[in-house]
């Protein structure tokens, strides 16, 4: 048994402290929303006076919902494109960047990441500035090329990491075997480096999913978007439903967390 | 893939190509950052031969193994298999199986997939990759293990995989780069004896890099030593050992002492060399002397003796250290003029040090010692 001395004791108190902080401010709202949603009142109120699914079975409801289910479709659609189009392109980027030693190679991996630092808020000012000037029409469409913008990175980044990780002397192993680049690609690379692909896709939707400042710029009332229409429905009447679509986006993220880990894992387990 | 010319022998999985072609690298050069990683080697590798490139790290042995392989194009030279230069073919069409450093093996598939991949990669057929995976399987000893995955398996079988990887394709020539530094001592002779026994059985031309003198010597039909991007000899293992063509040869495979002296004589027996700890040695040499030359005669440890009486051609020495090692008697002594010698004895049993401290030093009756100029 060792000893603990003094400082091991504040160290370890200290550190659990901040843990339980960290903890609590991050599962703390999460816990108060999902509570609330659940509730019987007719306002958003904490703690619930009682519970019940009458919010979910509202928010449910095709009639008096509709507005809800069309924004909730319009960001689906919206998130699922962007991260298709996106995950094909930042692959091809990534494949360029990482073949590649050169300063320029630097250069543009800086560049295509740098919509992760660029004020998102600004961004989406330019692009509808941008776009009026083009003479371009607000639609699902644009809404899909504001966003990819935005979160392409995201895949760029997880991809060009396994790229790096990748031991060269497998393709070269692949080349002395006879196999053409083609061959390569589908047999070796794709796969090693599908669990990166995946977590950057995962990433990617989501941030598209929940993304503000691009959709407050770029939608419209006929291309309203789930994030949009919520805060909306805050301002105007503090309807318990925003809670219930609160809850409902957690689970829904839950569950496709526990689906990638799953993948992913899989995998890495496949692939040593 | 767009591989038009594939070999005849390809269709028959159960024959090993019949003649085993010959490599020849013409006047190799490759330059690197402004200096010379390759400068001008010329090596001819005959049909069936396994030559290993040895030499310490940076001589440029791996550099030269990959222009053979492809992977870096050389900036001057011809590397020719058979009568045919490959300098134009890229890697995938050279037929050339490498057993890398690391193995390389694909961590995401299974042992058959790893062997299979050259043959599907070809578009053979499900039938013929079954066929061929069985048999490089049974010939590595390792049909249990077709549907593990690599990390599964132990080092030495990691290898065997990658040697039946390169093998399956029926390759002209095998590369071996480092093959037995990641294994571990005790593993490294059961491999060097699967290695020459595969290379033989499938008639193949082979080169081996290594940076050590023990794994060249064990395997390889000749031994390229190499420095500094210029191969300094080729011979045999016991050539190079015996007869080295160069004080870095000499230096690099084994060890040696060195003893300074000057020539006095040259006559048939060879020259009459006056050391400086005070004797005169007659050393055979195929290079030539002038009397009068400062030489360095150089001795392999096991082909000193030490002696309790003083004698002709013996010089009085004081034994610091003798270490029992295994069969051998390993003692440091210290002999005039501050020079430091190491002698090899055969170690009688019970026997763990020399008795007196005082001794004298001599060759052995079967010593061959080298002779080089001394500048």
């Amino acid at each position: 048994m060792q000893r603990s001395t003094f400082s091991d004791i504040t160290y370890k108190w200290a550190v659990g402290l901040l843990a339980g902080l960290g903890i609590l401010i991050l599962v703390g709202p999460v816990a108060i929303v999902i509570a609330t949603s659940f509730t019987t009142s007719q306002t958003l109120r904490f703690p619930p006076p009682e519970l019940s699914l009458r919010w979910y079975r509202e928010l449910f409801d095709p009639v008096r919902s509709a507005q809800i289910h069309i924004a909730a479709w319009n960001s689906v659609w919206v998130a699922f494109c962007a991260t298709a189009v996106g995950m094909v392109l930042s692959v091809l980027a990534a494949l360029a960047v990482a073949r590649v030693s050169r300063p320029s190679a630097r250069l543009l991996e800086a560049g295509f990441l740098s919509p992760l630092v660029l004020p998102t808020l600004s961004y989406g000012l330019a692009a509808l500035m941008f776009f009026s000037v083009m003479g371009i029409r607000p639609s699902l469409n644009l809404l899909i090329a504001g966003h990819l913008v935005v979160i392409a990175p995201f895949i760029f980044r997880t991809t060009l990491a396994s790229l790096t990780q990748l031991d060269p002397g497998l393709l070269e192993a692949s080349q002395s075997l006879g196999a053409s680049r083609l061959y390569a690609f589908r047999r070796i690379t794709l796969p090693l480096i599908a669990p990166g692909i995946a977590a950057g896709c995962f990433l990617a939707f989501i941030s598209s999913m929940d993304n503000v400042p691009v959709s407050l710029f770029l939608s419209t009332a006929r291309t309203g978007m789930l994030p949009i229409r919520m805060w909306g429905m805050m301002e105007s009447t503090l309807d318990v439903r925003i809670a219930a679509i609160a809850g409902v986006l957690i689970l829904a993220t839950l569950v496709l967390m526990l689906v990638m880990d799953r993948l992913t894992g899989l995998t890495k387990r496949m692939s040593g | 893939m767009g591989s038009g010319s594939r070999p005849v022998m390809l269709q028959r999985p159960d024959m090993p190509p019949a003649v085993a072609q010959p490599l020849t690298l013409d006047g190799v050069t490759h330059s690197y950052g402004g200096g010379l990683a390759v400068d001008n080697v010329t090596l001819e590798v005959k049909g069936g031969e396994l030559v290993a490139l040895l030499g310490p790290s940076g001589c440029g042995k791996t550099t030269l193994l990959r222009i053979v392989a492809g992977f870096i194009e050389q900036s001057n030279g011809k590397v020719i298999i058979g009568e045919r230069p490959i300098d134009t073919l890229p890697p995938s069409r050279r037929e050339i199986g490498i057993v890398f450093q690391n193995y390389a093996l694909f961590p995401h598939m299974t042992v058959a997939q790893n062997i299979a991949y050259g043959l599907a990669a070809r578009g053979e057929s499900r039938k013929v990759q079954a066929e061929r995976v069985a048999e490089m399987l049974a010939i590595v000893q390792l049909e249990a293990m077709a549907d593990r995955k690599p990390r599964q398996l132990s080092g030495g079988q990691q290898q065997r995989v990658a040697l039946a990887r390169a093998l399956a394709i029926r390759p002209r020539i095998l590369l071996l780069d480092e093959p037995f530094a990641a294994l571990d001592k005790n593993l490294r002779l059961d491999m060097q004896i699967e290695i020459k026994r595969l290379q033989r059985q499938f008639a193949l031309t082979a080169i081996m890099v290594t940076h050590d003198q023990d794994e060249a010597m064990a395997i390889a039909d000749r031994i390229a030593v190499m420095s500094q991007g210029r191969i300094e000899q080729v011979g045999t293992p016991t050539q190079v050992y015996d007869e080295p063509a160069s004080l870095f040869v000499n230096g690099f495979l084994g060890t040696s002492n060195l003893l300074d002296g000057t020539v006095e004589t040259a006559g048939p027996e060879g020259y009459g060399v006056a050391l400086n700890a005070g004797t005169r040695w007659t050393v055979a040499s195929s290079r030539k002397f002038a009397p009068g030359e400062p030489v360095t005669v150089s001795v392999r440890p096991e082909q000193m003796v030490l002696a309790d009486e003083a004698g002709e051609g013996r010089f009085p020495v004081s034994v610091a250290l003798s270490l029992p090692i295994g069969g051998e008697l390993i003692h440091d002594v210290a002999g005039p003029a501050g020079t430091s010698l190491k002698i090899a004895a055969p170690r009688r049993p019970g026997v763990s040090s020399r008795s007196a401290e005082q001794a004298f030093c001599g060759l052995a009756d079967h010593a061959r010692p080298s002779l080089f100029a001394r500048s």
